[in-house]
């Protein structure tokens, strides 16, 4: 079942938060961690390493978490070992590429990099249900309404989609047996004559979608839904608690900034 | 009162009309039932009920509101809520809550209302506890029902029902039918489309609909009596009528003016008691 992230129900610190200050905090903190160097990856590493037992996530959901993106990771890792130009390191007998030293630490580091973002991601969406999510997204999108972006509108389209995600998996299931009930094979033979058979799913599939979509415009337009604006059930409020977490944040991106500076330039 | 004013509808591009003239007048709290062969023109009619679709000719009007006027459809579907065939595709919340906050959603309703009607809604379909869960781990008579909550969360005053129960199991089907029952008695007027003949023996009035015309309104009793009539148009009677009628037709004297289990046992128990009798009707 696909699930946006995997939302892990808790009553955490971190689920507790508006879904605002989680999704500005992610947000600063990809633009920090893909610009920052290894002091900051440091940084950012620990504050991480603190959130999650703070959202009361085991090392199990971070697992499952980075397990998709393992094999990413390791590409990552080999292109820029093997392709960085530099020192070389010494030869290991077997090998007959070089591996230079810049290649290694940036092959280190950008996996680091790319870690500790796949780890922010994960913290904001298992502490997040996909509709906090949604709603989060919609309000901070709401001051762009002036130029034009429809927040309502898009915040319906997201919600709807993973709504039937499930729905549509099982129709292809059925389409799929359905097909294998009159002799269509999906699982041996040629590879071409796989694919031409999986083609074959794709348009009845695509048939049903259009007359779903159809019959769920009218029951949406007969439940009085139009393109204005409308309100909803849990209109996110900004608490002290959700201040407080901002601050804290900002502290903590403040206190790598003045640590940088300090280490830099000394007390004096 | 919904007044239904000599209508017509004709589909764009299609020459002949799909309804031809229907006028009807459909009063606060009752039950009413339409039965008719597919494409009669049963959906075509009740869409015009809530201004989905809009009159070629002539004008359907909810409590003096005309579905032409645009100005006035935000109130009409407010008044008169839809409950559809199938139920996967009127559900667009990720969750039940969410779902059957969305009509009070679009009618920007405050926060704390909208919280309030969705509890009420959740509770008069019998699922109170359901809140968070997704609607795709649902059986089929639980999502209508959820969708039956999302159009009772508008606080209709009429609500059509377009064969709700054609995708469900017997149980979802029963669940479905005492809901509407009770609603029904809580006054709200029920519109409801059936091949089920059995789900509207209780009815107050049946519309029998053929070819874009009402053919027949009468109340259960009478519809289903003229068991020759239907058959010609190309639609059933209730079981138990069917079975009465039979029984007459091969020369027993039974009443015909049977709907439902209960009175089929009555009218057959006394037949047989009077053929047991010395004094009844010789064998």
């Amino acid at each position: 079942m696909v699930h946006l992230g995997q939302y892990i129900p808790r009553s955490s610190i971190i689920h507790g938060l508006d879904p605002r200050v989680k999704l500005a905090a992610a947000l600063v903190l990809s633009i920090v961690i893909l610009k920052g160097d290894v002091l900051t990856q440091c940084w950012i590493t620990a504050f991480l390493l603190i959130l999650v037992p703070a959202s009361r996530l085991h090392p199990g959901h971070i697992r499952t978490a980075f397990r998709p993106m393992l094999f990413f990771l390791g590409l990552l890792f080999f292109v820029h070992l093997l392709f960085t130009t530099g020192t070389p390191l010494p030869p290991f007998p077997p090998w007959r590429v070089t591996i230079t030293y810049e290649g290694l630490y940036t092959g280190v580091f950008v996996i680091w990099q790319f870690s500790l973002l796949i780890l922010s991601a994960s913290i904001l969406t298992m502490s997040t249900s996909p509709g906090e999510l949604i709603s989060g997204i919609e309000r901070l999108l709401r001051p762009l309404k002036r130029l034009g972006v429809p927040s309502h509108d898009l915040a319906m389209m997201i919600s709807m989609a993973l709504r039937f995600v499930p729905t549509i998996l099982d129709e292809l299931e059925r389409i799929r047996e359905a097909q294998t009930a009159r002799g269509a094979c999906f699982k041996t033979g040629p590879v071409l004559g796989r694919m031409k058979a999986t083609a074959s799913l794709l348009i009845p599939l695509i048939q049903s979608i259009m007359r779903r979509a159809d019959a769920l415009a009218i029951a949406m337009e007969s439940r009085g839904y139009n393109r204005g604006p409308r309100t909803y059930m849990h209109e996110l409020h900004m608490g002290r608690k959700d201040y407080l977490a901002l601050l804290i944040f900002a502290g903590t991106m403040g206190l790598e900034v003045g640590g940088r500076y300090v280490l830099s330039n000394g007390f004096g | 009162m919904i007044r239904v004013e000599n209508l017509f509808y004709t589909y764009d591009g299609e020459e002949t009309p799909v309804l031809k003239g229907i006028t009807v007048e459909i009063p606060q709290g009752i039950h009413l039932g339409i039965i008719g062969p597919n494409g009669c023109g049963k959906t075509t009619f009740v869409r015009h009920l809530n201004g989905l679709l809009s009159a070629t000719r002539g004008d359907v009007r909810v409590e003096g509101m005309s579905i032409k006027d645009s100005s006035d459809l935000y109130r009409i579907r407010q008044l008169v809520g839809m409950v559809f065939q199938n139920p996967d595709n009127q559900i667009v919340g990720m969750t039940v809550e969410e779902d059957v906050a969305f009509g009070p959603g679009n009618l920007r309703l405050p926060a704390e209302e909208i919280a309030r009607r969705v509890r009420e809604a959740l509770a008069q379909v019998g699922l109170e506890s359901y809140g968070d869960k997704a609607p795709h781990a649902l059986s089929n008579g639980e999502k209508q029902l959820v969708c039956m909550a999302g159009v009772l969360a508008m606080k209709p005053r009429y609500i059509v029902l377009d064969e709700p129960t054609a995708y469900l199991d017997p149980s979802g089907r029963k669940r479905v039918l005492e809901v509407v029952q009770k609603l029904h008695t809580q006054g709200i007027t029920i519109v409801h489309i059936t091949h089920h003949m059995d789900e509207i023996v209780g009815a107050d009035r049946i519309l029998v609909m053929d070819r874009g015309r009402i053919v027949m309104s009468e109340k259960p009793g009478i519809v289903f009596s003229k068991v020759a009539f239907l058959k010609n148009v190309g639609l059933d009677v209730p079981e138990m009528t069917e079975l009465m009628w039979r029984l007459q037709k091969m020369g027993n004297p039974v009443r015909t003016d049977v709907l439902t289990l209960e009175e089929a046992c009555r009218e057959l128990n006394s037949c047989l008691t009077h053929a047991k009798s010395p004094v009844g009707r010789p064998v």
